[in-house]
Parts: C-alpha cells; sequence; structure tokens
C-alpha cells in the first residue's frame, strides 16, 4: 500500500496488514514529528504538501526498487499530507520479508529514498513565524538566506 | 481557471511561498527548460536565488534543463524535497 493522508496513520493497521505465514519478519519505521526549539521560539506544528500524482508514482517507484533488491513479501509506505501535530507519525513504512535482514535494510531505504525523490515538501511552523525545511526560506528572521 | 494553450507551470513549496503563487500559464513554443526559467524568473524576481537549488519535472516526471517544453505540458518548480 502506497498512501498520501489528510489524517492521523494507523500503525497497527499497517502492521496487521503485513502479517503473512511465509514471513518471519516485519520491520517498522515510523517517521515522528520533532519539535525543535530555540532560545525564544518552538515549533508549533509541521505542514506537508505534495506535487500528485507524481509523489504516488515515486512512492510506488521505491517499492519496485525494493522487491528488485531484496526478497520481500509486503511493502507499505504512508505519508501524512496537511498539519501534523508534535510527536505525530508523520510517515510509516512497514516490510515483511522471510528474513529480518531483508526487511530492516528495506525500510532504511525506503525512508532515504523518500528523502531523495518523492516530491515532498515540509514546512515548520514555528511560534514566530515558518520555514520551509531545506530551502530555509520563510518568514523567521534567521531563516532569511544570506 | 487558467487556459490550457500555453505551459502551465506549477510551483510548490518554497518557490510557490517566493513567488506568492502557486501555478501560472507561460506562453512560449520549442523551448527548453533553461530556456523557460528566465520567463519564470521574469514574473517571479523573488525566485531567483533559489535557481540553483531547484529540480524540474514536466508532466509529472523529474527532467533535465534541455528537456523541450511545449503548450499543453505542466512544468513543476520543485525546491530540495524534505519528506519523512
Amino acid at each position: 500500500m502506497f498512501a498520501f493522508l489528510e489524517g492521523p496513520i494507523d500503525v497497527g493497521a499497517l502492521i496487521s496488514a503485513a502479517q503473512r505465514p511465509d514471513c518471519g519478519a516485519i520491520s517498522t519505521f515510523v517517521g515522528t514529528t520533532r519539535i525543535d526549539e530555540s532560545e525564544r521560539a518552538s515549533v508549533k506544528y509541521l505542514e506537508y504538501e505534495a506535487y500528485r500524482p507524481m509523489a504516488d508514482r515515486k512512492l510506488e517507484e521505491i517499492g519496485a526498487e525494493i522487491e528488485r533488491r531484496w526478497d520481500v513479501r509486503e511493502v507499505s509506505i504512508v505519508h501524512r499530507l496537511g498539519r501534523v501535530g508534535p510527536c505525530e507519525a508523520s510517515v510509516v513504512i512497514v516490510v515483511a520479508s522471510p528474513r529480518r535482514g531483508p526487511a530492516f535494510e528495506a525500510s532504511r531505504y525506503a525512508i532515504d529514498r523518500i528523502k531523495e525523490i518523492v516530491p515532498i515538501w515540509k514546512c515548520e511552523i514555528w511560534s514566530d513565524g515558518h520555514v520551509w525545511v531545506g530551502s530555509q526560506v520563510g518568514t523567521r528572521e534567521r531563516a532569511s538566506p544570506p | 481557471m487558467i487556459a490550457v494553450d500555453g505551459i502551465k507551470v506549477l510551483l510548490f513549496g518554497a518557490a510557490a511561498d517566493r513567488a506568492g503563487t502557486r501555478e501560472t500559464v507561460l506562453f512560449a513554443e520549442g523551448i527548453t527548460l533553461d530556456e523557460l526559467w528566465p520567463l519564470i524568473a521574469e514574473r517571479y524576481p523573488g525566485l531567483s536565488p533559489m535557481r540553483d537549488t531547484l529540480a524540474f519535472a514536466v508532466n509529472g516526471e523529474y527532467a533535465r534543463g534541455d528537456t523541450r517544453v511545449s503548450p499543453g505540458d505542466e512544468v513543476a518548480v520543485l525546491p530540495p524535497v524534505s519528506g519523512g
């Protein structure tokens, strides 16, 4: 399953859906919203946007790359869009494999590839402005490029 | 509703922020992405400082600067991605 969701991700349901009699391992990666703080301000929440349907196709491509490299029987990647509050899951990756090695390696590969090729952008909404992560463009004073 | 007889340009993330819009249409024919860029930057000067950080997609797939674009194509201006 490859999907973008506007609401909370049901991690338990994704894991249950990956259980198979021919697999001895399910590896789950959950990326959560980290709240950074500076001296006078803190992140209130994150906003994600994506270029769809390109982003959907890129998630599927990552799944196909994984299936070519490792013996995995189930790959799910679900990413949030819109507002994501502190500590919430912004991305969940579930990989089922007959053996633990490929499950671990493939989930690591998936999150690394998401950060490379999937057109998703994260904006930190601080108490004193916003910053687009990766571009450092925004309304916070320190965010202005040189 | 924007007419479709031009090149549709979509802007995302920091690029949309800098341009103050998410979508525009440019009228040009038989040009490459590299040649399209000055037209985009002329319309939205705030984008110019971001040039070296940007990637482009044509009709939903990453494309190099020498890719030709025509009316009816969709060009996306993509700042560094930051999913996860």
